[in-house]
C-alpha cells in the first residue's frame, strides 16, 4: 500500500509556538499581549495552540494518570489511537494528558461535540470534526489523534470501533488504549489507568480505504482494548 | 510547449507567463485577456480581446495551435467586476478558448484555475476536505469554479487530453488585486461574534509556480494548493494592527454595505470565508506536483499588512518644478 507517512508535511512557522508539541505557558500578561498582537497561529483545523498551551495543558496535565506502554507512543509523525469511552466523556481529557506527560505531544480528540460556540472552543483546544475524512487529514498533518470507541455504560467496557475513521487513516500506525479510572467500581478516586498496546497496521498488499481491512483491523483493535480491560479487571 | 495564457492580462496570468518565457521546454507563449499584461514580457504574444467576443477570441486560438492551456479565465467576483459579469465571463472564456484550443489539433494538455470554493462551507461538509471530498458550492465563486471543472472534465473524456484543475485557497499578494485583501486592510475589520474559523491563503507567486508546475508535468485530476498553516478573521486583523468589529446574523448585512462604501465590496464567497472559514488538505500538491515550499498562510498575511503600510513619500521639487512649467 501507498506510504502514507511519506505526504507528512513539515510545521509551519507559528510565532514560537510549536503546533504539534506543548510548549511553555506564557505569563497572563504575556498571554494577553500575544493575543492583543495577534502573534499565534491557528492551524487549518481550528486549533490554536496559544490557547491550548495556555488554557487545555495545565488542566489534562493535573489530571494523576498511571501509564503503560509509553513506548508505544510515536515521538513524532501522525498516528491514531482508539480508546474506550464511557458515559462522560473523560476519557479523551485523561488520554490526552497522558500522552502530554508521556511525550510532550498534543492530541486531536477526533467527534468532539460541535454545538455553536462551545463548538469554537472545542475545536480551539484540539477537537477535529467527526468525518473520516477530517480524522485523515489530521493524521496527514503529521499529528496525534484519538478517536473513541462507541459509548459504553460502563467505562471499562469496550464498545465498536469507529471503522469509518479507521478505514480513512489506514496506513499510519493504529495503537489501542485502554482508560480505566482507578478507584473501585470505576470511581476516579486515585490515579486513572491508561494502557497503550503495540501498533496495529494492515496487511502490506491493502489499498487504502479498502473497506474489508479497515472492518478486520476494527474488530482487532477493539478486541485489543477489551483483553487489555478485562486483563486490568481480572488483576 | 507552445502554451496559450488565458487570463494574461491579470496578476496572476501575467506572473505565469514570465515564469514562462524563462523556460527553454516552452517553445512559444501566447495569451489574451480584456485588459493588457501587468508586467513587462519578452516573447509572450499578447492579444487583447474579450473573452466574450467569441469570434476574435476562437481565431486568435486557433491561429496559435497551442499544445498547451493554462486557463487563468476564471474571473473571481469582487476583484475586478461584479457576479454576474464573473459568470458570464468565465463562462465564455472557458467554453470559447478551450474549444477552439481543442479544434486547433495539437492540444495534449490543460491546466485550470479553480478554487477551494468548489467544496463549499457548513452542513454535513468536510471541514478540511481533499480532492476526494464531495463539491457542494455554496457561493458564486465556488459555483463559477465548478463549472469551469465540469466543462475542462468534459473535454478530457471527450479528446483524451489530462486536464488538472488547480483548487487555489484564496489568493492574495502585496500587489495582487483581491476582495478578501481589501476587507482585511480596512481600518476596521468585521469578524464574526460567535465564531472565530480558519482560513488559508496563497501567495500570487506560489498560484503562478504550481501553475506552472502542473504544465510541466501534464498533472491530471483535482490539486488543492494552498498556504501551509492557517489564520484566522480574529488573528488576521489584530496581525494588521486593525480593529476587528464583531457581527452577528442580520448585522452581516450592515457590515457589507459599509464595507462596500469604504471601498471594499463583500462578494458572497469573501463573506462565507470571514464567518465560516476555508481550508484543505493540500498534500497531493505537495508530493505530486513538488510544491513543498510555498509560502505559509501567516506570512501571505503579513505581507498584506507590509505592504498596505508603505507611506507615500513628498514628490521631489526638482522634479515637479519643470512638470508644473511644462503645464
Amino acid at each position: 500500500m501507498p506510504d502514507a507517512l511519506a505526504t507528512v508535511r513539515p510545521a509551519v512557522p507559528n510565532y514560537g509556538i510549536d503546533a504539534d508539541r506543548v510548549g511553555g505557558r506564557d505569563s497572563v500578561v504575556a498571554a494577553a499581549k500575544r493575543r492583543w498582537e495577534g502573534r499565534y497561529a491557528v492551524d487549518e483545523f481550528g486549533g490554536d495552540p496559544h490557547l491550548q498551551d495556555f488554557l487545555f495543558a495545565p488542566v489534562v496535565g493535573r489530571i494523576p494518570v498511571h501509564l503503560e506502554g509509553a513506548e508505544h507512543l510515536p515521538r513524532e509523525g501522525g498516528a491514531l489511537l482508539v480508546a474506550n469511552r464511557g458515559p462522560m466523556f473523560t476519557e479523551p481529557f485523561v488520554l490526552s494528558g497522558a500522552v502530554q506527560r508521556a511525550v510532550g505531544r498534543r492530541l486531536r480528540l477526533v467527534g468532539l461535540p460541535n454545538p455553536p460556540l462551545l463548538g469554537v472552543f472545542a475545536h480551539k483546544l484540539g477537537g477535529v470534526g467527526r468525518r473520516a475524512g477530517d480524522a485523515a487529514a489530521v493524521l496527514r498533518a503529521g499529528h496525534l489523534a484519538a478517536a473513541p470507541l462507541a459509548m459504553q455504560i460502563s467505562s471499562t467496557s469496550a464498545g465498536e470501533a469507529p471503522r469509518p475513521v479507521i478505514a480513512a487513516t489506514l496506513g499510519f500506525p493504529l495503537l489501542p488504549v485502554a482508560v480505566r479510572p482507578g478507584g473501585p467500581g470505576g470511581v476516579p478516586l486515585r490515579p486513572w489507568a491508561v494502557t497503550v498496546g503495540a501498533p496495529l497496521l494492515p496487511p502490506d498488499d491493502t489499498e487504502p480505504g479498502d473497506p474489508l481491512a479497515a472492518a478486520e483491523l476494527a474488530e482487532q483493535v477493539r478486541a485489543e482494548i477489551a483483553a487489555m480491560l478485562h486483563g486490568a479487571r481480572g488483576e | 510547449m507552445r502554451v496559450l495564457v488565458t487570463g494574461m492580462g491579470g496578476h496572476l496570468g501575467t506572473r505565469v507567463a514570465q515564469l514562462l518565457e524563462a523556460r527553454d521546454d516552452v517553445e512559444a507563449v501566447a495569451g489574451f485577456d480584456f485588459v493588457p499584461p501587468r508586467r513587462r514580457l519578452s516573447r509572450s504574444l499578447f492579444k487583447r480581446i474579450d473573452p466574450r467576443d467569441r469570434d476574435r477570441l476562437v481565431e486568435f486560438v486557433r491561429g496559435f495551435a497551442p499544445t498547451a492551456v493554462a486557463h487563468f479565465g476564471v474571473y473571481e467576483p469582487g476583484a475586478r467586476m461584479g457576479v454576474r459579469a464573473s459568470v458570464e465571463a468565465s463562462d465564455d472564456c472557458t467554453v470559447n478558448a478551450l474549444g477552439a484550443a481543442v479544434r486547433a489539433g495539437a492540444l495534449d494538455r490543460v491546466v485550470v484555475r479553480s478554487g477551494l470554493e468548489v467544496y463549499g462551507r457548513g452542513g454535513h461538509r468536510h471541514e478540511v476536505p481533499d480532492e476526494h471530498a464531495p463539491l457542494g458550492p455554496t457561493t458564486p465563486y465556488g459555483r463559477i469554479c465548478l463549472d469551469v471543472e465540469a466543462h475542462a472534465a468534459g473535454l478530457a473524456r471527450r479528446h483524451g487530453v489530462p486536464v488538472a484543475a488547480l483548487r487555489f485557497a484564496p489568493i492574495s499578494g502585496s500587489r495582487a488585486p483581491s476582495p478578501l485583501g481589501r476587507l482585511l486592510r480596512l481600518p476596521a475589520v468585521p469578524v464574526p461574534a460567535l465564531a472565530d474559523p480558519p482560513f488559508q491563503l496563497l501567495h500570487t507567486d506560489d498560484a503562478a509556480r504550481a501553475m506552472v508546475a502542473a504544465l510541466v508535468r501534464q498533472a491530471d485530476g483535482a490539486f488543492n494548493v494552498v498556504g501551509p498553516g492557517a489564520a484566522s478573521p480574529w488573528q488576521a486583523a489584530r496581525l494588521g494592527n486593525r480593529v476587528p468589529v464583531p457581527f452577528v446574523g442580520p448585522g452581516w448585512l450592515v457590515a457589507t454595505r459599509v464595507a462596500e462604501l469604504a471601498g471594499s465590496p463583500v462578494p458572497p464567497h469573501v463573506l462565507e470565508l470571514i464567518r465560516k472559514g476555508c481550508v484543505a488538505d493540500g498534500g497531493r500538491a505537495e508530493s505530486e506536483l513538488g510544491l513543498t515550499d510555498l509560502v505559509p498562510t501567516q506570512e501571505v498575511v503579513a505581507d498584506l499588512y507590509a505592504w498596505a503600510s508603505v507611506t507615500a513619500l513628498p514628490g521631489s521639487p526638482t522634479v515637479a518644478a519643470p512638470l508644473r512649467g511644462a503645464g
